[in-house]
């Protein structure tokens, strides 16, 4: 096979796969709370950043694993309890809230970082030979996390205890709190859940892109595409949404730059709104 | 008149007051204060979000700045040109909205994403399209504005520009189009049942906010001799959002308080106090939760020292009405209507007379209040036509059937809580009387109508019309939410339980005001109702729903004794 | 066996600013039915729902076993005991038959099951669906099954017989009975007054968001109820 198909093909998987996770705490956030966090690309930077601390204190990569997920549940479930649950019938204000969000981490992370990019060494460098063409290691590594990350939450949401209670809790929250489901508690952690999960697609993808407070605005735009393009509130939804985003990304933009790659997930986005609102996978 | 006169001292004194460098600094402010007015325009009256403002400020600071690089020979070419860079900003503003808006429903997350969205690519643009705007160094050497080479004429020029486009938005805000603005912030399901295009005034809003962020960013370009491409990204757009916050979004000096104060003050504080920005986020999420008055907030106990000289107005008739228009027959033919896999309505057929009061009972869930819906346009048909007057009516949007003449009052009292009960009225009035440029004359919040006077007669609190319609009882909006419905005397009244709520002499104010209103207005009045006290008071035809079709209709004895209605009503063997 | 398990006293309340329910009164009584009985839009769901917990008294008590539960929420009501079967969504359309009945059980087993699929057989065969392919009636019967095997002290039916055969009725009316001799007490609201005769001891009949008519189902003539009842 043609060397060059391989690499863009590979390419392109790489696209879906991150994009994939990186949306997948904005899906279950907007998805099951139907909640908008516009500061979900915060904690994707908060990730980020703390794989630069944790490199630049000198500690193994894997360490930023646990920070993350600390500084992300913590704040998740601060901003859930001041900011969401007041607000939880009202949906405007709580864009409006979160938006404020948004801007207090970005300039947090300004007043602490700096404007500057920042760079984080690859933990796994070099590349390694995969049907006739070279290809980077860390980026198969990443594909395969996704890929790992995604199938684990189909399953489990679909198969587990809380799983089914968390579905039962956003198709029928009365009747949920009737059988004993504290709907808040629950609620709580769902939010911490996507909030987590955005700051873990942080530290995947923090050696391959400059890190600068700024940088959320982009995954929490393309995030939402996904789920305009795939539908909200179900997994099937989610992956095609990232296929579709993700594709039509990687390919204008190999095939012309990165700007006109934007436009046309921004063309997608709105041609869905358009036409098929509620998505390719439209639930209910 | 008095309150203009003292802020237009002011903005002449300044430069005088604070010397050439603030003169400069709010000559430039004075600018964004402009775009700010538009970002309180649709946040603050019209209740969406739009998070990519500087798009238009920056687009017309462009071709702004193109026009006066292109014309530096002939400067009062480009200063022709001036006004077209402004306006296309705004067409442009427009032309989004209406794209969106119809398509967003009532969502503002997809608005204000894709706002973002386009801002963001905007910025790309901008530094990528070096041949055209100089790439991210920006277009520089661009001359001035013919004449003027002061620093204090720099800042008139801004002035008299903050001042017009104050002037203008307040006097969007005091006409009509303002009182609609407000209402479809509170309500706008409400607000599409009086028959009004929301979709369209939000687009509307959008374009005027457009417009506004073009005047300021095309005056921007010959002002200070270069466009970078930081005038038409996010950064902007975020301070925008939070200058109209912090200043008070609702207000109309609000966002210019908020740009010149905040905006300046970030400028010179922002290098020494490196926690000055984060501390201004916080302020911003303080102002979102708990103090949505902002800065302009703190000064309303001062002003209500000063109440505005009341001046004596006549009121209005409304221009009659061409033709009152005849009744109408509303029918539903093999009505069906799902809802995921539960059928809400199956193939229901009602013929409702033309005129006269019809109660419709049945059981919870058998479809009433789904039946008014699918009539009022609400909830799709996937099956069958509802037609009013001959007309066919299913597959129209909400405003359209109310334009023609169906009137709701909905189960749950709506009315426009934050807006005064005049003003709640005249929405009513003005529904299908205004035409679209009517809506900008401030005069049509005179109006009044024969009807209202016999409304107010019967219920005195309607006249008391400075009143917040949110400090009214529960049953006061009742009748004012009835009272609305009948002012825009429909052919058809759909009334969801009026009385739920009521005590007894309520309740009977409410029957007689039925009654009155079957009467008066001469057309058909369909009543959901539970009680049967009710229904055997008013009812000339009854129709029972069960299960989403009609079980029975006839007269209240005639469904007494129909075996099928006891069978669902007392239950039994089956 | 007779005492009162959850009583209610001059309770009032409604949806916002709209009262619907004004001075109730009334208990469950371990080992009896009381039935709550009136047309459409008398309050009888409000009813429910405030003892259920979804809506804050405007005034009055409610008391399990003597103690105030009126600040406790659903989960909370649930955990002190009360079992509630809502009229309207009554199972989770999302989930399989299996997964509504074990949904808040610690072991997913259906051996607790076995009297009950035992007069409902449709439910067994039924476990892998989805809930929302059931009739209107299996719903119901879900539902039912659902809140008896909870095996709380009070349990509060909000028509459980609506779009139920009547030879299933007759199998709720049997597993009613059961759970009365165990000294279970039961509010059971119902429009299907043949059903009502069958398992209640006491009425509360509702209009206009009042008692209108109260006493125990010997004390009551049919025709005073009917009158109430019908249109």
């Amino acid at each position: 096979m043609d060397p060059l198909i391989v690499t863009q093909a590979i390419n392109v998987l790489y696209g879906v796969s991150t994009l994939a996770v990186l949306a997948l705490g904005l899906a279950v956030i907007f998805g099951l709370l139907g909640v908008l966090n516009i500061a979900h690309g915060e904690f994707v930077m908060i990730g980020a950043y703390c794989a630069y601390v944790t490199q630049a204190g000198g500690w193994p990569y894997l360490a930023a694993l646990p920070l993350t997920l600390a500084v992300c549940a913590i704040l998740g479930l601060a901003v859930e309890w001041i900011m969401i649950r007041p607000l939880y019938r009202r949906p405007f204000d709580t864009l409006v809230a979160t938006w404020g969000l948004s801007l207090l981490l970005r300039k947090i992370a300004e007043a602490i970082f700096g404007l500057g990019y920042q760079s984080v060494n690859i933990p796994l460098p070099g590349t390694v030979e995969l049907l006739g063409t070279e290809y980077p290691i860390y980026r198969l590594l990443l594909i395969a996390i996704s890929l790992g990350v995604v199938g684990a939450l189909i399953v489990w949401y679909g198969q587990s205890r809380t799983g089914s209670r968390i579905r039962a809790m956003v198709s029928n929250p009365e009747l949920a709190q009737a059988q004993g489901i504290s709907v808040r508690w629950l609620a709580a952690l769902t939010f911490v859940t996507g909030t987590c999960l955005a700051g873990l697609g942080g530290v995947m993808i923090a050696p391959l892109v400059p890190v600068q407070p700024f940088m959320g605005l982009d995954y929490v735009l393309r995030a939402f595409f996904v789920l305009i393009v795939g539908g909200l509130g179900s997994v099937a939804g989610l992956l095609s949404g990232a296929t579709a985003i993700g594709g039509v990304d990687s390919v204008i933009s190999a095939a012309t730059n990165a700007a006109n790659g934007y436009f046309a997930v921004l063309v997608l986005a709105i041609l869905f709104l358009w036409l098929r609102p509620r998505g390719i996978v439209a639930r209910g | 008149m008095r309150a203009a006169s003292i802020v237009v001292l002011i903005a002449v004194a300044l430069p005088f007051l604070l010397g050439q460098f603030w003169a400069y600094q709010l000559g430039l402010y004075a600018l964004y204060a402009v775009a700010a007015v538009g970002v309180g325009l649709c946040w603050g009256q019209a209740g969406f979000l739009p998070l990519g403002q500087a798009l238009f400020f920056g687009l017309a600071a462009y071709l702004s700045g193109l026009a006066f690089v292109a014309f530096a020979d002939t400067p009062i070419i480009a200063v022709l040109i001036l006004p077209f860079a402004a306006v296309a900003a705004g067409l442009l503003a427009y032309l989004i909205g209406i794209l969106v808006f119809r398509r967003s429903g009532e969502s503002g997350a997809y608005f204000s994403m894709i706002t973002l969205a386009l801002v963001l690519l905007a910025f790309q643009i901008a530094t990528s399209w070096n041949s055209v705007t100089g790439g991210f160094n920006g277009l520089k050497g661009i001359p001035g504005l013919p004449g003027l080479d002061d620093i204090s004429d720099v800042y008139y020029v801004s002035a008299v520009i903050l001042l017009a486009v104050l002037a203008f938005a307040g006097w969007l805000y005091n006409a009509p189009i303002g009182v609609l603005w407000r209402a479809l912030a509170q309500n706008e399901r409400r607000l599409q049942l009086f028959g009004f295009d929301t979709n369209q005034l939000k687009a509307v809003a959008f374009g005027i906010s457009g417009l506004m962020a073009g005047i300021g960013g095309a005056i921007y370009a010959p002002q200070q001799g270069i466009v970078t491409p930081q005038v038409i990204g996010f950064g902007l757009s975020a301070d925008l959002v939070i200058w109209a916050a912090v200043g008070g979004r609702a207000s109309l000096f609000g966002p210019v308080i908020g740009t010149l104060l905040v905006g300046s003050l970030t400028a010179q504080l922002r290098d020494s106090l490196p926690f000055w920005e984060v501390l201004m986020a916080l302020f911003f999420i303080a102002i979102v939760l708990v103090f949505p008055h902002g800065i302009a907030g703190l000064a309303e106990p001062l002003l209500r020292r000063f109440p505005p000289r009341k001046r004596k107005q006549t009121a209005i008739v409304t221009p009659g009405d061409e033709a009152a228009r005849p009744p109408a027959k509303l029918a539903l033919h093999d009505v069906s209507v799902h809802v995921g896999e539960v059928t809400i309505l199956d193939k229901l057929s009602v013929d409702f007379e033309q005129a006269g009061i019809f109660c419709v009972i049945g059981p919870n869930g058998a479809g009433k209040t789904s039946m008014f819906n699918a009539v009022s346009g609400e909830l799709g048909a996937a099956s069958g036509s509802i037609e009013f007057g001959g007309a066919k009516t299913s597959g129209l949007a909400p405003h359209r059937v109310s334009a023609l003449g169906v009137a709701r009052k909905l189960q749950i009292p709506s009315v426009f809580a934050g807006l005064s009960i005049a003003d709640n009225l005249s929405v009513a009035l003005w529904s299908g009387r205004a035409g679209k440029l009517a809506l900008l004359d401030p005069r049509l919040r005179r109006w009044t109508s024969p009807m209202l006077n016999e409304l107010q007669s019967r219920y005195p609190f309607l006249a008391a019309g400075a009143r917040k319609a949110a400090e009214l009882s529960h049953g006061e909006q009742q009748i004012l939410e009835l009272a609305m419905a009948l002012l825009t005397e429909p052919r058809v009244l759909l009334l969801d339980e009026p009385c739920a709520g009521l005590s007894p002499e309520e309740t009977a104010a409410v029957m007689a005001l039925i009654r009155w209103a079957a009467q008066r207005l001469g057309g058909a009045i369909i009543i959901i109702e539970h009680d049967m006290s009710l229904v055997k008071e008013l009812a000339q035809i009854v129709y029972v729903l069960h299960n989403g079709a009609l079980l029975a209709k006839g007269s209240v004895a005639a469904i007494r004794a129909d075996p099928a209605v006891r069978a669902v009503y007392v239950g039994g063997e089956k | 066996m007779s005492r009162p398990r959850l009583t209610f006293e001059n309770l009032a309340g409604g949806y916002g600013s709209t009262t619907i329910v004004r001075e109730l009164a009334g208990a469950a009584i371990a080992g009896e039915v009381l039935c709550v009985l009136g047309r459409n839009g008398v309050g009888k769901t409000t009813l429910m729902k405030l003892l259920a917990g979804y809506l804050p008294c405007a005034r009055g008590r409610v008391l399990l076993d003597e103690q105030p539960i009126a600040t406790l929420d659903p989960s909370a009501r649930r955990r002190a005991g009360i079992s509630y079967c809502p009229q309207e969504r009554p199972v989770f359309d999302d989930l399989s038959v299996r997964d509504n009945l074990t949904l808040m059980r610690t072991s997913r087993k259906l051996a607790p099951f076995r009297r009950y699929f035992d007069r409902f057989p449709i439910l067994e065969r039924r476990l892998t669906q989805h809930a929302g392919t059931l009739s209107g009636g299996e719903k119901k019967m879900l539902s039912f099954v659902r809140g008896l095997a909870e095996d709380q002290p009070v349990v509060l039916l909000d028509e459980p017989s609506e779009g139920v055969q009547w030879e299933n009725i007759l199998h709720m009316e049997a597993l009613i009975a059961e759970k009365k001799a165990a000294g279970v007490a039961f509010i059971v609201v119902e429009q299907n007054l043949a059903f009502a005769e069958r398992i209640a001891e006491r009425y509360l009949i509702m209009d206009q968001g009042r008692t209108m008519l109260e006493g125990s189902r010997s004390e009551i003539e049919r025709s005073r109820v009917l009158e109430h009842l019908h249109v």
